[in-house]
This record gives C-alpha cells, structure tokens and sequence, in this order.
C-alpha cells in the first residue's frame, strides 16, 4: 500500500509530518514490544553489564527528508547556486571539507569531528526506483528492502539473530519504529519521562485487571498484557539517574510548524549517554529528530535543525570519553531521502532522492565514500543514486554487530568500508 | 459462551457505538432477529449543523489578522469534532453513524493538510448521505469532494503535470484495491482526472478547461474518451471492485485477521452495489457468532461507547483541551487519520502507553458520570449488573474478582470495567 503523508505548510495548531505521525501508520505501534523504563535499564545495567569494548551502533533518524544538497554543500558548482535561489549559503559562512564540499554552516561540532577523521560521510545515498513517499521510502530504509511491504525491520531481523533480551535493542520515545521489529523478537521502547504507574487502591484492582485469564481470547490477552507491562518496573535500583536529563530548550519553531518533531534530540542522546556509560546491555539505540520536511522557507529550519543534530551529536559522543565506551560507538545518521535539487516556489525543496549519510565514531574511518551525485546529470530532475544504503548496512552489520550481513539482507554485495576492522 | 449474548455484544459495538443503559437488557428479552431489524432501522437525523463559515483567503504571515483568523479557524475545527463527537454519542438507531465512520477511514482525509473545516464538514456529510447508499454513487461524489481533491492533490493534476495521487489511491485503497490494475492504469486514470480546480477555504470545485485533458484514455481495458463520472462507473463495475469493499467492511467489522472468505454471501450481496445489502448480509452472517473473530474497540469507539453508557455529551464535558488530548495521546482524532489509509486495527491500540492513557481517560469521564443508578444497585450486584449495562458478553473469573474488589466505590468500579480486557475488546 502506497502511504500518503500528513503534511502542511500552514498547520495552525494541527501536527506537522513528524516522526510519531509515521510511527501511528506503521500500526506496528509497540504491538510486541515491551515498553521499558529508566530503571529497567539501569537495573540491567547494574546487574549485567554489557563489557567494555562492545561495539554499540547508535541510529539517529532524521524525519521527513532531509535536504543533502543544504547538508553537504558544493559549494563551488555554479549549478548548485543557480538551481536554488534563496536557500543557499554564502560561500564565506560555509564549513569546507574539502576542495568542492562544505558542511551547512551550522554543522561546527560535526567539521570539529570530521577534522579528527571521526565523521564518514557517505554521499548519493539511495536506493533504486526512488519512491517520494514519506511513508513508503522511510519503510524502505527502516526495513531494510526495498519492497515497503516488508513487515519486519533491518535491525528486527538482526535481533532475530540474538538470545532473546528486551535490552538487546532500545527506542527513545513511546512507540516503536519499524526498523527494530523483528519476527522473534523486537526492540523496546523507553519513554522519555518513563509511564505513569497507577498506584493504591486503583493500582492493585489494575494489577489484579491485568493478570492472565484462561478465557481470554488472543486480543484480550493483549489488552491484559498491555496493563500489567506497566506495572513491570523494577522499584529498587541504584539511582544511576538520580537527576533528571537536563531539559534542553526546545527546538525553535520555524516556517509555521513545530520543526523539531516530537522529541528533543539532545535530550534522548543524553539518556542513552547516561545509559551506555552505567553499562546498559544494550548494543543498538535508536533516536531521531522530524521536522526535515522542508517544502518552504527551508535555509533557516534546516539550519536549527541540522545545528540540533550536530551539537547533540558532538556533546554525545564527549559525554562517553570518560566512561571509556566512547571508542565502542558508533552513530549512523540517515533520513528517508534528499530533496529536488531546483527550489519550488516557496523558498523550500520538494521530495527528492539520494542523499548523504553520516557515519560518526571513534571506530570510523573519516573521509568520503561513495560519489557525489552531479548535478548536470539528473535523474527525472533529482540526483542520481550512486551508493545504495544496503552497501552501508552489511559495513554496519558485518563490523559493528558482528553479524553476517547475509543473515539480515540475504545475499548483498556492497560495502561501505568505513568502519575500522 | 452464550451465543445470544455475544452476537447482541456485536450488533452493538460493531454496528453501533455500543448501547445506551438499559438497551441490552430490551435486545436480550426480544431477541437476535428483532435486534438484528433494529439495528438495520437506521436513523439519519442529524444534529444541527455546525456553524462554519467560509474563511477567505489566509493573510499574510505578519499580518495583524492572522490571529484573529487563527482563532476562527481553529475554534471551526473545535466546533466540527464536537458536532460529530456529539453525533456518535446521541445516535438512537446508530448503524448509520458507524458506518459514517467507516467510510471516514476509508476515504480518509485529514484535516491536517485541507486545514479548514468547511470542506471537512462538508465531506462528513456526504459520507453520511452514501454511508449505506449506491457505491457507484457514493465514489462519483467523492470525487467531487473538494477535501478529498485538495488532500490528494487533485488541483495539481493538470494536462500538462498529471499528478497520479488521487487517480493511484482511487484504484488502491478507494475503489479496487492493490495491485488489482497496472502502472499504466494510474497514469491513464490520472488523465481522466484533469481539469478541476479548487478554492480550499470554501471547498468549491471549479472546472478549468485548459488544464483538462481532452484525450482518449485506456483504464482497465476500455478505451474512450470519459468523464470522472464515466470511469469512475467503469471501475465500480469492476469484478474486483465487487470484492474489495466487501473485503474492507470484514476487516473493519468482523476480523482485521481472518480474510474474507472466498465467495462469501457479501460479495453477491454487493452485485448491484449497494450497501445496505451488502451490511444486512453480513449482519445476517455465521461469522457473527464466530468466537474467533473479535476486534479492538478503537479509542473513538472506546470514548463513544463509554460517553453512550454513562449519559456524557461530548461538547458539554467540562474541558474540551482535555478530551483532545486523550484522544490525541490514545493516536485517534476524528478529522485526522494518519494517512490515507486509514487507521490501524486491534494490537496497535493496545501498548502499554495506551493502556495508562486510557485508565487516566476513564477516571476522568467516570468522575463526570452521574452514577446514582450504579449506587443504588446492592454493592453485591453491581458487577453483575454492569454486565448488561455495558453490553458485556461476560466477565473472566479474573476481572469479576478484580472489580469486586472495588464494587463499594460506584466510580472505581466503572473504571475500572471500561478498562478491563472485556470491555476494550469486543469478543
């Protein structure tokens, strides 16, 4: 089924195209999944560590399709400057990276890593037959093939491969994405600020609601189940957050709708940063920002979000340095597709096709892979595919999971080779 | 299991909203074939109109008048959900009502990308008008639906630019179903589709005869020169079209797992296309009293059927920000489905999140609830007695004790039993 997004560019208090909007269509909305809190992890944490030296992937998901060309900028291609009167940058306020590309002027953390050959950027990412749905491209990348239909995720199916562990795998937020549902097992969702469990007298009548009854049918079994899971916190931890995560400001809202998506972003890398560091056994973590669908008034949304991404990330990954995990992480930053390359009418791009992929960590190998898609020879108006996301995916599975790629994508060919051995 | 008792839960939850106090108990005593006739007696009075205005052309972003027009536009959307919140609630013979709704999630349009109200509402009534009416009718008109045009950006689909939004899910999710036609269908199809315009505040189509396509098409084998209307007849008259909706009643109705049997009596039944033939026979049908086919009350359905049994009216609860939060945190708004999908069915109603959010929903709309009937009914017998009110088939040894428990406290209890397994399933 062709999914057809929920999006405006004059919302008036209704919701923009975000991350949770996607996650409803999905339908697999926690529907195996066990919902964790903070303290589940950190009892896990305390009590089973994951050893030091374990490779941990950290996926960022950038919702809504973010704009490669504004990303990772050629800065030097008069095609580039004239395809997009408005939204591009000047040249002097640009990150160079090298002699044709520079990174959006408010990506400094970002250039500060890439400097230190900790930053892979993989450009022309995509796959064939581009599709321009929000829905169908993102259930693409998610599941890792390119039939949308599929109904399990890349990370699910390498779940799949693992001992049965609600830790194995872990969301921010409260819903599941579909990329971390598996056929055996799927990952887990912690909700930022953790679920309200019913206490006293209506808690105890709720536990007793929710006990298991031999004339359930299947679905009241899950209407029971989905009760009791709240009550399956662990009360008695050790306080590894004791504090609260600071409350980062808000995203700022820009060109009418909420940019920065349900979630902030610092705020989640900095519960997984609290999490990874107390020894949580968890080898992928899944984050993500919406926002990206920047169809007007694009250069200064992008901009703060793009900024978001890269501080976030930055003070992420110095958070790790003194636990000593920092060396085990690696984060993989990628959104649904990249946008036209001609500006629409409305100071905005319109859905596009490939775009870049970040790669971030102390196990990478910094530079650049894959070829600059030109911007002379288009495809249908919209840059060529010339790295297919699959190539990046077997890296990942094969050198930070330790897990054959075949397992997970069947037979695929292509590598990235940006990660150390 | 009483079958009598079940296929009555049934005809309530599923082709109604659930029943009013005292409904079940009279059903019971009359018996499945007088309630499968009252529930086929459909009622299509409707609540006065909202009042919704068209609201011109938006000002500028800077502008002094935008908050204003913000204020008015958001109060029209308010007012909209009300009226139809209200609607599903005081429904005396429902079936209609439900079946509004079911071709709200089929059609589904969101006012997330129309933005005004006007249109939405004018949608909601002609979903009203088809809801058991001719589907070759009903899909002619929807075409016509401004909010359906502006949604699936019909106004972009020119001579010149074919836009293959609408033409692709008219076959796909509307009339057809997947993969029941070709690529080269969906172009064509988008031809036949040119030339309209529309004035989005107002939801007036206009036609524009320099961005039609005069040129002959070829849809599913026929070749000629045709209206919207024309092939949209051709694509009703579709064998397969004779079984998709069909198809799409089962899935929402009786089981989103168990496929639509071959050659099942809905799919004869829906030979000339008509509606209520095609509900009267799946309401007539065995699957009625197939244990194994039960749903997840969605949390619309949830709300209505509670607001139903306990006397609620939505537009006059005490907060209409709480009552859109609730639903908005249970992921269901009337107005805005997440995709022209639709919604989803059964487990993905029931995480653990939700499972929070709905006891939170349920304290506060029992709190609202006079219950001075429950009261009244000897503490030893409540939960028996809510049995019937709520249109239960029966309770678990687990949940009779739970809520036994808590039968001194009139508003625990009722709580609590909107909450149960039992009640949020419809077995």
């Amino acid at each position: 089924m062709i999914e057809k997004p929920v999006f405006s560019r004059e919302q008036l208090g209704m919701s923009v195209f975000t991350r949770r909007q996607f996650l409803k269509f999905s339908g697999v909305a926690a529907t195996s999944a066990a919902i964790l809190s903070v303290d589940d992890v950190a009892h896990a944490a305390t009590t089973r560590p994951l050893p030091l030296g374990t490779p941990i992937l950290v996926v960022l998901s950038l919702y809504g399709g973010n704009d490669g060309l504004n990303t990772v900028i050629p800065f030097k291609d008069s095609i580039y400057y004239a395809s997009r009167p408005g939204i591009t940058y000047k040249p002097e306020t640009l990150l160079p990276i090298s002699d044709d590309l520079a990174l959006n002027p408010s990506m400094s953390g970002i250039k500060s890593l890439w400097d230190t050959q900790k930053v892979a950027i993989v450009r022309g990412v995509g796959y064939p037959k581009p599709d321009r749905s929000h829905f169908s491209s993102m259930a693409i990348w998610q599941s890792g093939s390119s039939q949308s239909s599929r109904d399990t995720g890349w990370l699910g199916r390498w779940l799949d491969t693992q001992p049965l562990d609600p830790m194995s795998a872990i969301s921010l937020g409260s819903v599941l994405p579909p990329m971390l549902v598996g056929k055996k097992q799927s990952g887990s969702a912690l909700p930022l600020g953790g679920l309200n469990v019913p206490s006293g007298v209506i808690g105890a009548a709720c536990a007793r609601l929710s006990v298991p009854s031999p004339t359930d049918n299947p679905l009241m079994a899950a209407a029971a189940t989905s009760m009791r899971n709240l009550f399956s916190v662990s009360s008695s931890v050790t306080p590894i957050l004791a504090k609260p995560a600071p409350v980062a400001q808000d995203l700022p809202t820009a060109a009418g709708g909420n940019a920065g998506g349900d979630t902030n972003l610092a705020q989640q890398l900095n519960v997984v940063a609290k999490l990874i560091a107390a020894g949580a056994p968890t080898k992928v973590w899944s984050v993500s920002l919406g926002g990206f669908d920047t169809h007007a008034n694009e250069a200064n949304a992008q901009s703060l979000l793009l900024g978001a991404v890269s501080t976030s990330v930055t003070t992420f990954l110095s958070q790790l340095k003194a636990s000593g995990r920092a060396k085990d992480v690696t984060v993989l930053i990628y959104s649904e597709f990249g946008r036209r390359v001609k500006a629409n009418g409305s100071e905005g791009t319109d859905h596009g096709t490939a775009g870049p992929v970040f790669l971030v960590g102390d196990r990478v190998q910094g530079g650049f892979y894959g070829d600059q898609p030109s911007l002379t020879q288009l495809v249908d108006g919209d840059l060529a595919v010339t790295t297919d996301f699959r190539d990046i995916y077997a890296t990942i599975l094969e050198k930070v999971l330790m897990t054959p790629a075949e397992k997970v994508l069947g037979v695929w060919k292509g590598r990235t080779n940006a990660i150390k051995s | 299991m009483d079958m009598q008792r079940l296929e009555t839960a049934r005809l309530f939850h599923r082709f109604g909203y659930g029943p009013k106090p005292g409904e079940f108990r009279s059903a019971l005593n009359q018996g499945l074939a007088a309630t499968r006739q009252n529930v086929l007696t459909t009622d299509t009075q409707t609540r006065a109109a909202p009042e919704l205005t068209d609201l011109g052309p938006r000002p500028a972003p800077n502008s002094p008048d935008i908050v204003e027009y913000s204020r008015v536009l958001r109060y029209q959307n308010q007012l909209l959900l009300m009226w139809w919140l209200d609607q599903m609630v005081t429904s005396v013979n429902p079936l209609n009502e439900k079946m509004t709704w079911f071709w709200h999630g089929h059609w589904a349009t969101s006012v997330g990308k129309v933005n005004y109200a006007l249109p939405m509402y004018n949608q909601n009534v002609t979903l009203r008008k088809f809801a058991l009416g001719n589907f070759t009718d009903f899909a002619q008109a929807m075409f016509f639906d401004s909010a359906l045009q502006v949604w699936l950006d019909g106004g972009e689909n020119t001579v010149k630019a074919p836009n293959e939004n609408l033409s692709r899910e008219m076959m796909e999710l509307f009339t057809l179903g997947v993969n029941r036609y070709t690529e080269k269908d969906v172009k064509e199809l988008a031809r036949a589709f040119t030339g309209y315009r529309v004035t989005r505040t107002s939801g007036v189509i206009s036609t524009a005869a320099r961005r039609r396509d005069n040129g002959s098409v070829t849809v599913l084998g026929k070749s000629a020169v045709m209206s919207p209307e024309q092939v949209i007849a051709h694509l009703v008259s579709q064998e397969s079209c004779q079984r998709f909706i069909p198809e799409r009643i089962w899935y929402r109705f009786i089981s989103s797992t168990n496929p639509l049997p071959e050659n099942h009596p809905t799919i004869s039944a829906f030979a000339s296309r008509d509606i209520k033939n095609l509900v009267t026979s799946l309401i007539n049908d065995r699957a009625l009293s197939d244990p194994d086919n039960s749903v997840v009350k969605s949390p619309v359905e949830w709300f209505v059927g509670v607001s139903r049994a306990l006397n609620l009216t939505p537009s006059q609860l005490p907060s209409f920000t709480k009552l859109y939060s609730y639903l908005e945190k249970l992921s269901q708004l009337p107005f805005q489905p997440p995709n022209v999908g639709g919604w989803p069915t059964d487990q993905a109603w029931l995480s653990s999140a939700s499972a929070q959010f709905r006891l939170a929903f349920a304290t506060w709309l029992a709190s609202l609830a006079n219950l001075s009937e429950l009261a009244a009914v000897a503490p030893n017998n409540r939960v028996e007695y809510l049995l019937d009110w709520l249109g239960i088939v029966e309770w678990s040894a687990r949940t009779e004790s739970a809520l036994r428990a808590v039968r001194d406290n009139p508003q625990r209890l009722l709580t609590l039993a909107i909450c149960s397994p039992e009640y949020v399933v419809s077995a």
